[in-house]
This record gives C-alpha cells, sequence and structure tokens, in this order.
C-alpha cells in the first residue's frame, strides 16, 4: 500500500502548496485593490461636479481633487507591481481589471476636461501609474473599455449641459464622440465583453446627436447664434 | 436681400440628426490623430486574436490526438506480451511527437507573451494529453509522474537555442488526473469483462488513492475541480461496486458473466458518460 501515499505526497502535496501560495498573492492583491477602489469611488464623486456647474472654479477644483486622488491610486499600483509575481499579469488580473477600465475612464474625462481631446493610451498609463512598471501594465483593451465608458458619460454631459445653458459644449462633445466612434470601427472586434460594450456605443452617439438637433433647430448653437446676430 | 440670403442658408444648413456626426465623418481624414491612434490599436489586437486562433486550432488537434491515443491504450490486451509493448511504444512515440510538434508551437506562439492570456487557448488540449500521458504511464508502470517531471518536457529550444517553457498550470496537471480516472473506471469495466479480477482490484485502489487526494485539498476556488470531482466520484463508485461483485459473487458465477451482472446493477444509474468524451 505505498502506492496511495506516494501519489498524495508526489501529486496533491505540490498542488496543494501551489493553491496556497496562489491564494496569498490573491489576498495581498485584493487589499490592494481595496486602496485603490476608495481613491476611485472618491474621484468618481468629485468627477459628478460637471452635471450640476457650469462654473469653471469648481470644475477646476475637482479636476484638481481627481489628480491627488489619482496620486492615491498610483502609489496602490506601485504596491501590485511588487505583488503581482514576473509574468503573471494575466493570471490575476480579474482583481483588477474592471477597476482599471473605469480609472482609464475617469482619466479620459479629466484630460478631455481639461485640454479637449482624447487620452492617449500613454498618458492613461501614466495617470494610473502603470507606464513603464515591470510586472504590470495598461492593457488595451481596458483602456478601450474605459473610452467607451466616457462616451456614455459624455452623452449623459451634453444633456445636462444644455440644462445648465452651455450650448457650446454639445457641439464639442458631439465631434469628440463622432471621432471616437469613426476610431472604433477600425477594429475588428471579437465577439468579447470590449465588443459587446461597443454595440452600446450607438446609442450614446445617437443620443449626443439629438441632443445638437434640439439645440441647432432652436438656433442655440454658438455658430448658428453668431450669424443670426450678423443678420 | 437679406430674406433671400435668410432662405438660402435655411435650406442649405437645414438641421437634421447625425448632421455632425457626418460632417465630423466626412471631414476625417488619415491624418487625424485619433485615426492614427486607432489603426495601431487594430494592429495590435488583430495580432493577438490571431494569435489566439492559432494557438486554439493546435490545441484542438492536440485533443484528437490525446483521445486517438487514450483509445488505442484501451484497446491493450495485457496477456499477449508482444502486443502490449508494441501498442506501448506506439503510444510513447506519438505521445513525444505531440510534445516536439504542437506543443512546441505553442509555445513558440508564446514566446515574449503572458502564457495566462492565452491559457484558455490550450488549456482543454493540455488537460487532455495528461490524461493520455498518466494512462500510458500508469499501463506500463502502474504509477504517473509528478507535474515536475511532466514540466520538463514541455521545455523546449528555439532557433537560437534560447530555452522556452511552456506554460503548465498544476491546475491543468490536477484536471487532466480527475480525467485519467475516468480512463481507469472505463479499463476497470474493460478488465472485468477479460475476466482479470486482481487488475480491478488494483485499478480500484489507485482511483480511491486520488479520490483521498483531492478530499484531502483544502478549499481550490476553482469550479472545474469541483465539477470533476464529482465525475470522479461517481467513477469511483461504478468501481467499488465491480470490486465489491467481485468478493461476493465471484465463487458463484463465471468471472465473464460479471460484467453483466453489474450492468444489469447500474441499469437504474444510467449517467456514465460513455466512451465518447
Amino acid at each position: 500500500m505505498a502506492e496511495p501515499t506516494k501519489v498524495i505526497t508526489e501529486i496533491f502535496g505540490p498542488f496543494q502548496d501551489s493553491i496556497n501560495a496562489e491564494q496569498d498573492i490573491r489576498e495581498l492583491i485584493r487589499s490592494i485593490m481595496k486602496d485603490i477602489e476608495k481613491s476611485l469611488r472618491e474621484t468618481v464623486i468629485a468627477m459628478q461636479v460637471i452635471h450640476s456647474e457650469v462654473n469653471c472654479e469648481y470644475i477646476h477644483h475637482s479636476l484638481l481633487k481627481a489628480r491627488s486622488l489619482f496620486e492615491e491610486v498610483q502609489k496602490g499600483f506601485d504596491w501590485l507591481d511588487k505583488t503581482v509575481p514576473p509574468g503573471q499579469y494575466y493570471r490575476y488580473n480579474d482583481h483588477w481589471r474592471f477597476s482599471t477600465q473605469r480609472l482609464c475612464f475617469l482619466a479620459a474625462l479629466i484630460v478631455f476636461l481639461e485640454k479637449g481631446f482624447l487620452i492617449d493610451q500613454v498618458t492613461a498609463a501614466q495617470m494610473l501609474g502603470l507606464h513603464d512598471k515591470e510586472n504590470i501594465h495598461l492593457d488595451l483593451e481596458d483602456y478601450l473599455h474605459g473610452l467607451l465608458n466616457l462616451a456614455s458619460e459624455l452623452a449623459r454631459f451634453a444633456v445636462n449641459s444644455v440644462t445648465l445653458g452651455d450650448y457650446s459644449r454639445p457641439l464639442q462633445i458631439s465631434k469628440f464622440v463622432a471621432e471616437l466612434n469613426a476610431g472604433f470601427r477600425l477594429l475588428n472586434l471579437k465577439n468579447d465583453s470590449l465588443r459587446k460594450r461597443f454595440d452600446a456605443l450607438k446609442y450614446d452617439v445617437k443620443k449626443i446627436e439629438e441632443v445638437v438637433y434640439d439645440i441647432s433647430i432652436r438656433g442655440l448653437t454658438p455658430k448658428a447664434s453668431a450669424e443670426d446676430a450678423a443678420d | 436681400m437679406s430674406k433671400s440670403k435668410g432662405n438660402y442658408r435655411s435650406k442649405r444648413n437645414k438641421p437634421t440628426v447625425g448632421q455632425q456626426a457626418k460632417e465630423v465623418l466626412e471631414s476625417l481624414d488619415e491624418n487625424n490623430r485619433v485615426i492614427k491612434l486607432f489603426r495601431a490599436f487594430a494592429v495590435e489586437l488583430d495580432d493577438k486574436h490571431d494569435r489566439h486562433e492559432r494557438i486554439v486550432k493546435l490545441g484542438r488537434d492536440i485533443t484528437i490526438e490525446a483521445k486517438r491515443i487514450i483509445f488505442l491504450l484501451h484497446n491493450i490486451s495485457t496477456d499477449i506480451e508482444e502486443k502490449r509493448n508494441s501498442v506501448l511504444e506506439e503510444a510513447k512515440s506519438r505521445l513525444s511527437t505531440l510534445c516536439s510538434t504542437n506543443f512546441k508551437a505553442i509555445a513558440l506562439e508564446l514566446r515574449r507573451h503572458d502564457g495566462y492570456l492565452y491559457h484558455r487557448a490550450f488549456t482543454a488540449g493540455m488537460q487532455e494529453f495528461i490524461e493520455a500521458l498518466c494512462f500510458y504511464q500508469y499501463i506500463k508502470q502502474d504509477s504517473i509522474g509528478n507535474w515536475v517531471d511532466i514540466n520538463r518536457s514541455f521545455q523546449f529550444e528555439d532557433e537560437d537555442q534560447q530555452k522556452i517553457q511552456l506554460l503548465f498550470t498544476q491546475y491543468d496537471f490536477i484536471l487532466g488526473i480527475a480525467d485519467f480516472t475516468g480512463e481507469l473506471m472505463r479499463k476497470c469495466i474493460n478488465t472485468l469483462g477479460s475476466g482479470n479480477v486482481s487488475d480491478c482490484f488494483k485499478l480500484c485502489n489507485f482511483v480511491r488513492a486520488i479520490n483521498t487526494g483531492f478530499l484531502g485539498l483544502s478549499y481550490s476556488g476553482n469550479r472545474e475541480v469541483s465539477r470533476k470531482t464529482h465525475v470522479l466520484r461517481q467513477s469511483l463508485a461504478k468501481m467499488e461496486l465491480v470490486c465489491y461483485n467481485i468478493q461476493i459473487r465471484g465463487s458463484e458465477v463465471p468471472k465473464h458473466m460479471l460484467l453483466s451482472v453489474i450492468e444489469s446493477q447500474e441499469a437504474d444509474n444510467n449517467d456514465d458518460e460513455g466512451f465518447c468524451i
């Protein structure tokens, strides 16, 4: 009866050790992500001000706050880089994929509000603290997910800008999202979560177009009102 | 004058839904920053998808060949030494061919990439291969290799004599072993049909040991593991029933008749997954 014990010690022993080691790493990652997600939530709250304020001062203040919260996020990802074993990013990335997508969205929103153009992948990685790290990086698909989330948020932003009397914002958003949409059409997406998320982009585009239509038919666009004044 | 101008404007610039998007799309060209960015993304995504597809293909071929090897090993007749050896030789060479062709091709595809990203593409083939390999090893020497030994057969050299190691996870190993017990169960039933009862007890004991190993695992958060241990328990119950029948009726019924006795007992327990997996 030597054989059964040999099976257990030689095969199940090392397997149990490997599960234990993996669980320990997952535990560490979870605690790091808890901190990152806390900053994430606070940033989300800070950025909500765009839907209820047109005052530049307020928005500027929120952007500064968001920027400082991103420094916390960067510290978290510094830790994560030290925790994830080399070459095993995709073994554990379930733990941070969703948060990374939302952080990308926030970074893209901040850059849109500050500069008005589309954030590139490197800038996003730098803002999150994922740039030039040894064991972790910003996955392209997570970044693209973030951009799609941005389009949804901008659709809402376009509606609320009109409510607040800002008629030039929807035009800027419309141009921006139309470019984004054209960009996404260049990708051959597989039938995965990114594809499903992309399929929802057309509703955001439509929503924004309706807002632009509503204001242009009433001659409320800055261009039209300028022409009216000239007439 | 101003009226006609106004009319002209409203005719040409009558706003419609989607007009702005259309204008933007018309003015877009290859030099647009966003378009340039996305062209690069498209290349990156296509590379990833193509690689994934190629690995899936290789993995599927491995699964098919492993199943054939298992089938070959089932046909082994323990009575004729010569035939047994030739079957073992053939299985061995086919297993090592799989390693040196398909698995090496996967390892080359994964060079400088994170194996875990593409793991799902070849995990099924890997498990099937482990099942076939364990079955071969068990028939040959009544024992199976450990993870470290098997992992060694997934080390390859590329054209620059650089060592590359194919990702072989402990989970793939243990899940392959779980599948392998199903083959042992089939072998046990077949062995009984040929009247070789001592092998039945031996096979049953081996599966029992593997079951003990699974029982001893602490939480393993993997759904596949719990699904396969469930199947393993069913196989083991079947084998234990075989051993029970041999013990209690062995002296009453001719050995080769025992099989039909067991099959009639199992009529109500018909969840055998059968030969075709």
